[in-house]
């Protein structure tokens, strides 16, 4: 049994996918997700095998989706849409297979071989993700999409992770490896990840450590380890 | 006394060339304002000629000739600055110098002197601003006046005997300076008159041109067709009133106006040799019905002569012609000639011009019906996909919705035209909000006010659509809890207001911003019903996007 995972927005949709699903009798549907980040939260806890994913969803659609998912967790994908277009960017984007919507149980028995022949050759699911120009956060019952560009800097504690703007406070989903390897910003300590275009000054203390000051008058701690990195970085 | 008549006869035969200059082309430099080279020296040979010529048909007396010789030299002065007088003078001065006489050289300097008078007037009119006046009669009188008795001074100063000299000047002086200053000012009147004529026939001529343009220009806009043809054919004739008007396309005359129109019918091929010519070479063709007679090919009793062919160009191409005819016994006016001739010019812009509207307008219909084709898929694929869940629990809904889709995509279909009521375009994003509310369920509510009043008001067609599908695309589709969607139409200081609220507030641009299709709606109703009408887009981001379409309340509806 294949470990799937359902994402779609409409309801109908989804049921009507889970029909299908349960009709081929080759998955174990963990559950259905209506949003992204319901899903990505999905996805850490259950850790599926296969998503069927949805493109187009509020605020974040299924490729920001992708964008948002640690390597290390990446399932299968197999986009179910209704359109045509992005079916081909689906494609390019090497996925495993997509469907149309609506969707025909005979094709959905392609996609069956298709994801078994792929789980029973142990291939890796390497998705050729876009970097993420938004962060997306959680923001009283919506999800507020806080650009790059305004991120001072991210730090995680015990609640999870945090985006510091001039704003305030965000809490995200995401975690730091994914901003690091997704984003512009740069690792200065384990916790800590800074925008390098908000850097005032670096201070150098005497035992190797460093400190940042943000223009925003904040200091954030830099690290012997990621100093080294922070300076090729910003050609120091 | 008889010294004076004398004096006046010859003065008139001297008004009598003038006359007869004033008619020629060189009158052209008398128009005022700055000389060029070639003016200047044709100013001077003229007046030197003149003032020449008061000399030689002087009258002989005491040993010294009374004449009008002043007139050229003042006017030179007066008409082309001091030193146009002063070389007209000196020049005119010299030749009397070289006839002899005990007055020769008296008058040789006051005539120089009478030029530089003229030429000092001039001066001082110019400095004051007061160019015109230099035309004015009055204005020539006196300042020949002043030359005159200056050159009798001049004469009692220099010419000597004395004795003689105050002898001569007691017959001469009243005589002279009477003949002398009359003279000068009808002169001037003359010019004067000639060149307020000219000014007339060229104003009267641009009004007509413009009266012309004006009124045909509205007619071509409508476009190039029989009917336009015909309307403007009339309008041409009866502004230039020449015999007749035709209008041709590159086949056959599409409208004819005028004399002869008993045989030259709209509808006829066209035959003439002059209007083919003018056709495969694009260009002008003119019978002058002198050198060269109109045939008409139809009728030997035609009545036209003379012809004027002017074809009319659409970018390179020559698409008809424009022809202006005059009965035999009329004279082709040069003036209708060169008329028709930039008439045919304003109308090839014009014509460039209305197919530019009309690819325009047709780039407009073919971007609605793209819209159409774009977003039925989506919506359509969306809408089997749900009814296929739906189906499974409630075979009811399904049908309902099955129905609602063939409603939609049957009204979408035959929909033409341009307006319909407000009653037709609510049941039609009717069909689509039910849909949608199938697909989002709990997801989307709709709720509807409308002022019933206005259910029989015609809008343009599509109006509404657009921005129910920007509302469930951009704001309920992108929003991950509850959505609402209000359809509002109410009246509000005469106008009426049809508005389309959401409360995801996601899609914050000003209409210019706006998808194809909103955009399309708020150019349609600003071309229809004018710029304070149209779209507006209200907005806070995350709050509310607010639609509002204004269109004026019609008595008609």
């Amino acid at each position: 049994m294949i470990r799937a995972l359902i994402i779609d927005d409409e309801q109908h949709a989804r049921e009507e996918l889970e029909h299908l699903i349960a009709e081929t009798g080759a998955f174990e549907v963990l559950g259905s997700c209506a949003n992204a980040i319901d899903a990505l939260r999905r996805i850490r806890t259950e850790k599926p095998e296969l998503l069927f994913l949805d493109i187009e969803m509020p605020v974040l659609n299924g490729f920001e989706l992708l964008a948002m998912i640690e390597d290390e967790l990446m399932p299968h994908v197999v986009f179910v849409t209704a359109y045509n277009e992005h079916a081909l960017k689906a494609f390019e984007e090497k996925t495993l297979d997509y469907l149309l919507k609506p969707v025909s149980p005979e094709r959905l028995l392609k996609t069956v071989n298709k994801v078994r022949e792929a789980i029973r050759r142990g291939e890796l699911p390497r998705y050729q993700v876009e970097s993420l120009r938004h962060v997306p956060c959680q923001f009283a019952n919506r999800i507020k999409l806080v650009p790059v560009a305004d991120v001072e800097y991210v730090f995680s504690d015990l609640t999870g992770i945090h985006l510091v703007t001039a704003e305030g406070q965000f809490f995200t989903e995401l975690t730091l490896k994914v901003l690091e390897e997704r984003t512009s910003l740069l690792r200065c300590q384990r916790q800590y990840l800074v925008n390098s275009e908000m850097i005032d000054e670096i201070r150098l203390l005497d035992n190797g450590l460093a400190e940042i000051k943000t223009r925003l008058g904040n200091t954030l701690p830099v690290s012997r380890r990621y100093l080294r990195q922070l300076k090729v970085h910003l050609d120091l | 006394m008889s010294l004076i008549f004398q004096l006046f006869q010859q003065t008139a035969v001297i008004i009598v060339i003038a006359y007869l200059f004033s008619k020629s082309p060189a009158m052209d430099c008398l128009s005022g304002g700055r000389l060029q080279r070639r003016q200047w020296l044709l100013l001077y040979i003229v007046f030197s000629s003149f003032s020449i010529l008061g000399t030689y048909t002087g009258l002989p007396i005491q040993g010294a000739i009374a004449n009008t010789r002043a007139i050229g030299a003042v006017l030179a002065g007066l008409i082309g600055g001091p030193i146009l007088g002063l070389s007209v003078g000196l020049t005119a001065g010299l030749h009397r110098f070289s006839l002899g006489g005990f007055t020769a050289f008296s008058c040789g300097v006051s005539t120089t002197v009478e030029g530089l008078i003229g030429g000092l007037v001039y001066l001082y009119l110019v400095r004051r601003k007061k160019p015109e006046q230099l035309f004015h009669p009055f204005v020539a009188f006196s300042a020949t006046l002043i030359a005159e008795v200056l050159q009798m001074s001049i004469i009692l100063l220099l010419a000597r005997p004395f004795g003689d000299a105050v002898a001569l000047v007691k017959v001469i002086a009243v005589p002279m300076i009477c003949a002398n200053s009359i003279g000068a000012a009808l002169f001037i009147s003359m010019v004067r008159d000639q060149k307020r004529v000219r000014d007339k026939v060229g104003a009267r001529f641009s009004a007509k041109a413009f009266s012309v343009a004006d009124r045909t220009l509205g007619i071509l806009s409508r476009g190039f067709s029989p009917e336009t043809a015909r309307e403007m054919a009339e309008v041409i004739r009866q502004e230039t009133g020449v015999g007749a008007v035709a209008i041709t396309d590159r086949e056959e005359i599409l409208a004819f106006s005028g004399i002869g129109d008993d045989h030259h019918h709209a509808g006829n091929p066209v035959v003439t040799k002059w209007s083919r010519q003018a056709l495969r070479e694009n260009k002008v063709v003119f019978v002058d019905g002198y050198d060269e007679h109109f045939q008409c090919p139809l009728s030997n009793n035609c009545p036209l002569g003379s012809a004027l062919v002017v074809p009319l160009q659409l970018d390179q191409d020559v698409v008809g012609t424009i022809s202006l005819y005059e009965p035999k016994t009329k004279l082709f006016l040069n003036i209708n000639r060169s008329f028709g001739e930039g008439l045919a010019t304003i109308f090839s812009h014009q014509l460039l011009r209305s197919r530019f509207e009309e690819q325009k307008s047709l780039l407009n219909q073919s971007e609605l019906k793209l819209l159409q084709a774009q977003v039925n898929p989506h919506f359509l694929f969306n809408t089997l996909n749900t009814i296929m869940a739906v189906v499974r629990k409630d075979a009811d809904q399904a049908r309902e919705l099955l129905l609602q889709l063939s409603n939609f995509f049957r009204t979408n279909l035959k929909r033409e035209g341009n307006l319909v009521t407000l009653r037709e375009e609510l049941a039609h994003i009717g069909s689509y909000l039910e849909i949608e509310k199938a697909r989002f369920g709990e997801r989307l509510t709709v709720d509807q006010e409308i002022d019933p009043m206005l259910l029989d008001l015609k809008i343009p067609i599509f109006t509404l659509q657009p921005l129910i599908e920007n509302a469930i695309k951009h704001g309920i589709a992108d929003l991950l809890d509850q959505g609402q969607i209000w359809v509002r139409a109410y009246r509000q200081q005469g106008v009426v207001v049809i508005e389309v609220e959401d409360n995801a507030g996601s899609y914050c641009k000003p209409i210019d911003g706006q998808g194809l299709g909103m955009r399309l709606v708020d150019q349609r109703i600003k071309n229809v019903y004018g710029s304070e009408f149209g779209l507006t887009v209200d907005c806070e981001p995350q709050q509310k996007t607010l639609v509002q379409v204004k269109l004026p309340l019609r008595d008609d509806k």
